[in-house]
């Protein structure tokens, strides 16, 4: 038995030889799709490490730089005009950068929980935190130090506002305010939300329960423009804000003060694990910052403080306690 | 003889009501119906003043040269993102098409199995908005350009899949079966016999997708991504409306370009030109094939995206922290019973708004047209303003424009539901412009000829060739504005998109998996409610 002979229409023979680039142009041709003049395989990658490799050594127009040991990124939670917490929290950072000799850099962000997030993601070291999420903050991330808080934070105020429309004359009374389309501020903010809220209740006002639930304005500037609007007959934000609107004559007519909330402890620096060793100098810079100081005197300014008091985490306990009481602590 | 009479008589064609239509269009109308009354909360006359404020602001747009500068570099983050996004969509959907193509899993039992179980795997990055992505990714792997890529890569890879796999099913089988039967493999017969013949409509939905990402990369600024989104809503909180504006003109000629360029190319897709019978090469779609590659590597470059910033220590301690807080989801009763009345006004909120953007879109759709032919100059000046109203409708996200609406409009479901109307009635008044730009011109000139009004001609001519195409359009944008419902709540317009934004200030995680699930849910069971409907109207 020889070998079977060979099929002719198998035959091996190869076929003619053809430059493969016509071969690709005539196949595309034929299914009307363009025809993209083929790059070498090796060409193709060695653009893509150069690619990956360029990307590498720049810092992205997103997001953090590298962080670097000798750099600190600074943020704060939203609670009022972008532009003005740009502006308090540049010179923050230049007078910072200027006493510890680092590079401090001042990232916005867009809302509270944001905040909290790229806190615990390390992506903000150093948060100008209100009450509550601060203490949201601390719970998510180990190893997180209270810093310092302004000498007007350890007995902080919020004010219920109404339209000068329902003719509410200012009261100490909360009650009346329960049949109003009412406005909260961010949802998580201290002054605006969680202490306001409490206080309601403890004067027997369903927190969540006004026509319609409780609107959130999302920030105490935002409140101001809603209540004045009359969108909603009611609101409440943070007394300092209030007073510096009503100072600036910023504020509608229309609107009008109805009641002060009893004081209790408010914002404050918190300091991320990443920089812990940084805790000493920032408390020490923070607490020497002296009214006489003309430098100085421009951070206390815009910060509406007289000075910076140390601060410790148990000051914010009564804040925890009754963020779970009212779920938004978890 | 008899043989002629005993043939049945030609039977005239009779015109029937279509139950099936009836019962859809009543059932809508009752829709509709239930969706005002739940939205009768009135108007705030008092609040024109700052609505006022706003437009006015229209005509003098901040232009001094940082913030043109900072606007600058932000559109460039957008089309980065945008960029980014669907190469990455298109990635997915090329390895997905396969798993979702009907002829992949063939007839047999196991093949349906299988089928389901790949449409409820994509069901999910699909159900979920962009924006809602955008927030999860954030959480996780702060603040990282891939934030921008990953949420609007995933979902709309999800997409992709599906309509790369209904594309495949559609081409011929002609060639993959002779190249099975000649003994290739399965994926080298689908990538010789199937790929070359879809390629044309796989090339124009990817252009299409690029154009969707634009906007898209725009909402996600709105919710801490950066780009122009981000610059938009820094100004808007600060209520400085000239800024606002200055965005939104920026915005809109970013959509516009990607209209008009994304239009063309597919235009071009649709007809390959043919020199002397022969396809011949198209130099234009060969650069716009090779622009956007180049933009694709610029865009890489310029975000310095880096893969190792995906799977660090960090992300996946993140992502791990966060899945082990979420599960199980939460089966809280009171939860429960808000999820669903939020769904029921997510539900409310998309029709309202579907509803006024269809009566806007049949208004405005006659000038709208680019009418053929020669025409007064005083038409096409109409047409070109209406257009342009048109852009800046959806040029503006909608939640800027419930944001503003809640200014005149009381709280509830009526400012997120004009606002996405308002929003949508720009993407739908241009749909159905194009729609009687395409119907067929000849009923509409027969009338004119035989001496009917213009109007007349209209109505009889041409409104009932585009009632179909303008019906089928506006259920699908309808799906589109559940989905969007959500985002505007997210942003503060109440539903499911404002339970989804204070579950997820509180960080309480097992809530936020159930919210999440509800979503999905709902866009699924809208999403088979449209397709039904639409396949009514067939």
């Amino acid at each position: 038995m020889g070998r079977p002979p060979p099929i002719p229409w198998r035959s091996r023979a190869p076929p003619p030889p053809t430059r493969p680039d016509v071969v690709a142009a005539r196949r595309a041709l034929r299914s009307g799709s363009p025809v993209v003049p083929s790059l070498s395989r090796r060409a193709f990658l060695a653009g893509l490490t150069l690619a990956a490799a360029t990307a590498c050594g720049r810092s992205s127009p997103v997001g953090r730089g590298t962080a670097a040991p000798g750099s600190l990124s600074i943020g704060a939670i939203p609670d009022q005009d972008p532009e003005v917490l740009q502006r308090l929290h540049g010179t923050v950072a230049d007078s910072l950068s200027a006493a510890l000799d680092l590079d401090v850099t001042y990232t916005p962000v867009t809302d509270y929980g944001a905040a909290v997030s790229l806190f615990r993601t390390g992506d903000l070291d150093l948060v100008w935190f209100g009450g509550l999420t601060g203490v949201q903050a601390r719970l998510q991330t180990p190893g997180a130090t209270t810093i310092a808080q302004r000498d007007v934070d350890t007995d902080f105020h919020s004010v219920f506002v109404v339209q000068s429309a329902t003719g509410l004359a200012p009261s100490d009374d909360l009650r009346p305010l329960a049949g109003l389309r009412f406005t909260y501020g961010a949802e998580t903010s201290t002054s605006g939300r969680l202490m306001p809220a409490w206080f309601l209740q403890q004067a027997g006002v369903d927190p969540q329960g006004f026509p319609g639930g409780p609107g959130f304005s999302g920030s105490h500037d935002a409140t101001l423009q809603l209540v004045a609007s009359g969108s909603y007959q009611a609101g409440v934000l943070n007394e300092q804000v209030w007073a510096a609107r009503t100072a600036e004559g910023a504020v509608d007519p229309s609107v009008v003060a109805y009641a002060r909330t009893p004081g209790y402890h408010d914002y404050h620096w918190l300091l991320g694990p990443r920089a812990a060793d940084l805790a000493g100098p920032l408390r020490d810079y923070f607490t020497g910052l002296r009214a006489d100081d003309p430098d100085d005197a421009a951070v206390l300014d815009l910060f509406g403080a007289g000075s910076f008091v140390p601060a410790r985490a148990s000051d914010h306990d009564r804040i925890e306690q009754i963020g779970r009481e009212l779920g938004l602590v978890t | 003889m008899t043989a002629l009479l005993e043939r049945p008589a030609a039977v005239a064609p009779r015109l029937r009501r279509d139950r099936r239509r009836w019962a859809w269009g009543l059932a809508a109308l009752a829709a509709v119906g239930w969706s005002v009354a739940g939205a009768l909360d009135g108007v705030n006359p008092a609040g024109a003043a700052q609505v006022g404020a706003f437009a006015a602001a229209a005509l003098s747009p901040a232009v001094d040269g940082a913030f043109l500068g900072v606007l600058a570099t932000a559109a460039l983050v957008t089309v980065a993102y945008a960029v980014l996004g669907t190469a990455l969509a298109v990635l997915l959907g090329a390895l997905g098409a396969g798993a979702a193509a009907r002829t992949t899993w063939g007839r047999r039992r196991l093949g349906r199995l299988g089928r389901l179980a790949t449409r409820g795997v994509l069901a999910v990055p699909r159900g979920l908005h962009e924006a809602v992505w955008g927030l999860l990714l954030v959480t996780v792997l702060g603040l990282d350009p891939w934030v921008g890529v990953l949420a609007i890569g995933l979902p709309y890879g999800a997409v992709t899949a599906t309509v790369f796999g209904a594309l495949l099913d559609e081409v011929p089988r002609g060639p993959y079966e002779a190249l099975r039967a000649a003994g290739a493999g399965r994926v080298a017969a689908a990538l010789y016999g199937l790929l070359p013949r879809a390629a044309g409509g796989l090339l124009s939905y990817a252009c299409y997708r690029l154009e969707c990402a634009v906007r898209s990369a725009v909402v996600l600024g709105l919710v801490g991504a950066g780009g122009l989104g981000y610059q938009l809503s820094l100004s808007f909180s600060s209520l400085r409306w000239p800024q606002v504006w200055s965005a939104v003109y920026a915005l809109a000629l970013l959509c516009l370009a990607a209209d008009v360029a994304g239009r063309a190319v597919r235009r071009r897709l649709a007809a390959p030109r043919r020199r002397a019978g022969v396809l011949s090469r198209d130099r234009v779609l060969t650069a716009a094939v090779l622009g956007t590659l180049a933009a694709g590597a610029w865009s890489w470059w310029f975000l310095a995206l880096s893969p190792a910033s995906l799977v660090s220590a960090r992300a996946r301690e993140q992502v791990g922290v966060v899945l082990r807080a979420a599960w199980p989801p939460s089966a809280d009763a009171d939860l429960l019973r808000s999820v669903a009345s939020a769904a029921v006004g997510t539900v409310q909120t998309s029709v309202l708004a579907i509803a006024l953007a269809s009566v806007g879109a049949v208004v405005v759709m006659g000038v709208a047209a680019r009418p053929a032919g020669r025409c007064p100059p005083g038409r096409r000046l109409a047409g070109v303003l209406v257009r342009l109203a048109l852009l800046l409708l959806r040029a503006v996200p909608a939640p800027v424009w419930a944001l503003v609406l809640l200014f005149v409009l009381l709280p509830g479901v009526l400012p997120g539901a004009v606002a996405l109307g308002v929003y949508t009635l720009g993407v739908l008044g241009r749909l159905a412009g194009e729609a009687v730009e395409e119907a067929d011109a000849g009923p509409r000139a027969a009338l004119g000829a035989l001496g009917a009004h213009p109007v007349a001609g209209w109505l009889y001519g041409v409104a009932p060739v585009v009632a179909g195409p303008v019906l089928a359009y506006a259920l699908h944008r309808w799906e589109v504005t559940v989905r969007d419902t959500l985002l505007v709540g997210l942003l503060g317009a109440g539903g499911l998109g404002a339970l989804l934004a204070s579950e997820l200030a509180t960080f309480d995680w097992p809530a936020v998996a159930t919210v999440l699930a509800a979503t999905v849910v709902l866009t699924l069971a809208v999403d088979l409610v449209g397709d039904r409907a639409r396949r009514a109207l067939r």
